[in-house]
């Protein structure tokens, strides 16, 4: 599957298709960031809520761990403002 | 909850890996090996045994409160478990547990066996396993064999329960009928399991322990030298055994002993089987099938923390400690003396 990705993204850019409109190209980044953001906050939230339903003094713990991944959205969108 | 859907060993690690942290440890077990009964009630009370002594504490005393307390929040932490587990994990989770299942129809039968009171029977089961409130409603107000037969029908138990149940009736004893309970839960135990790494180790436990309890029982067939046959005991699924070789090994101590100090357990229980051959005490290479098998349960968990292993290897703890309670009071009551106890004690 890997090896399709890059050859798509080679035809993509040859073509002039969407991704050499660098606006296009920011929205995927950002949107792929905020995915794998979520993908990870899903297994840390459920541990999270498991720790809290043993014990409430978890829950300022669960949130901070819970919403760290988010940063990496953060990061995604400091290209939004260099780009 | 149900077999459905996708799993969520995250939500389930995680709650259990915080009970676990609330498991009596050596400390606490010096501390109730001191203790009378009385004391070990009110011990248990002030840790996470309350409910159940609370709850338990004005109809029973002593030794009865403590065994009904443990069962009853065995049964608890158990059904808990269940009821989180989603998808294949719970699938997982309950082939273990479905043992209880097995142990609570066989009480069943026994009790009818033995025309005891419905309450008593009552007391004895621990609602741990998949059998609902409902069917454990009807199994207790089954009134004969042939009823409870029929309760289990849509089970994994109803049709060797029904094919056993013809020999039953001929030799009126038990063995028949609890040799196809036991047969139907190994059968179930070791079936189909999915071939990812976590599931793999957990399957190598389940498997060393069916080799544990095939030479626990040839063992003890061979020194007692009853004209039994072995291959009637025969437990499948395990590594360690083939149904000719425990029958041919269960004839002939010395042959067995040395068979088991060639294989693959050779250096958990070499030391176990030594004394054996010295002493002649089974205790020994029983107490030391159950420390190798703790050993092996704290060990799971530790490779892939998020998967089933965690979780079994805290079912396996739990179990345990609910065993060491139980001696302890059990050897209290008899008056044994407390480094007696704490011998017989399984603690890694």
């Amino acid at each position: 599957m890997l090896e399709a990705t890059n050859e798509l993204g080679t035809v993509v850019l040859e073509a002039g298709g969407t991704l050499t409109n660098p606006d296009a190209a920011i929205a995927i980044a950002v949107g792929l960031a905020a995915l794998g953001a979520g993908y990870a906050e899903r297994g840390i939230g459920s541990a999270a809520v498991g720790a809290m339903a043993e014990d409430d003094d978890l829950f300022i713990n669960g949130l901070i761990l819970t919403v760290l991944p988010e940063t990496i959205v953060i990061l995604a969108l400091v290209l939004v403002f260099v780009l | 909850m149900s077999a459905v859907g996708s799993s969520n060993p995250e939500y389930v690690v995680a709650r259990v890996r915080a009970r676990r942290g609330s498991l009596y440890g050596d400390e606490e077990y010096r501390k109730l090996v001191r203790m009378s009964p009385a004391e070990i009630a009110r011990f248990m009370e002030e840790s996470s045994y309350e409910t159940e002594i609370n709850a338990l504490g004005s109809r029973h005393a002593g030794v009865d409160l403590i065994e009904y307390a443990l069962n009853r929040n065995l049964a608890k932490q158990f059904e808990g478990i269940l009821d989180w587990s989603e998808g294949g994990l719970y699938d997982l989770i309950a082939r273990y547990l479905r043992k209880f299942d097995a142990w609570n129809v066989k009480t069943v039968i026994r009790g009818i066996y033995t025309d005891a009171g419905q309450e008593a029977v009552e007391v004895d089961l621990i609602r741990a396993g998949e059998f609902d409130d409902r069917r454990i409603r009807r199994l207790l107000e089954a009134d004969s064999i042939d009823a409870v037969i029929e309760v289990l029908e849509d089970t994994i138990y109803g049709e060797p329960l029904r094919s056993a149940y013809a020999e039953y009736e001929e030799t009126d004893t038990l063995v028949p009928l609890e040799n196809a309970i036991d047969r139907a839960f190994y059968e179930r135990l070791l079936a189909n399991l999915p071939g990812n790494e976590p599931t793999r180790q957990y399957e190598a436990f389940l498997k060393a322990e069916v080799d544990f309890r095939n030479a626990d029982n040839a063992l003890r067939l061979a020194r007692s030298g009853a004209d039994i046959d072995p291959a009637a005991y025969f437990i499948e699924g395990g590594d360690l055994f083939t149904r000719d070789q425990l029958a041919r090994l269960a004839r002939n101590l010395d042959e067995l002993v040395e068979y088991i100090a060639d294989s693959q357990y050779a250096d958990e229980l070499g030391p176990a089987l030594r004394e054996l051959e010295d002493a002649n005490s089974l205790i020994a290479f029983e107490h030391a099938t159950d420390v190798a098998l703790l050993a092996y349960g704290d060990q799971l968990g530790t490779i892939h923390p998020v998967s089933v292993t965690p979780i079994i290897s805290y079912i396996l703890a739990k179990e345990r400690e609910v065993d060491n309670i139980r001696a302890i009071a059990r050897g209290k009551e008899a008056g044994l003396p407390a480094d007696e106890i704490e011998s017989e004690l399984v603690i890694t």
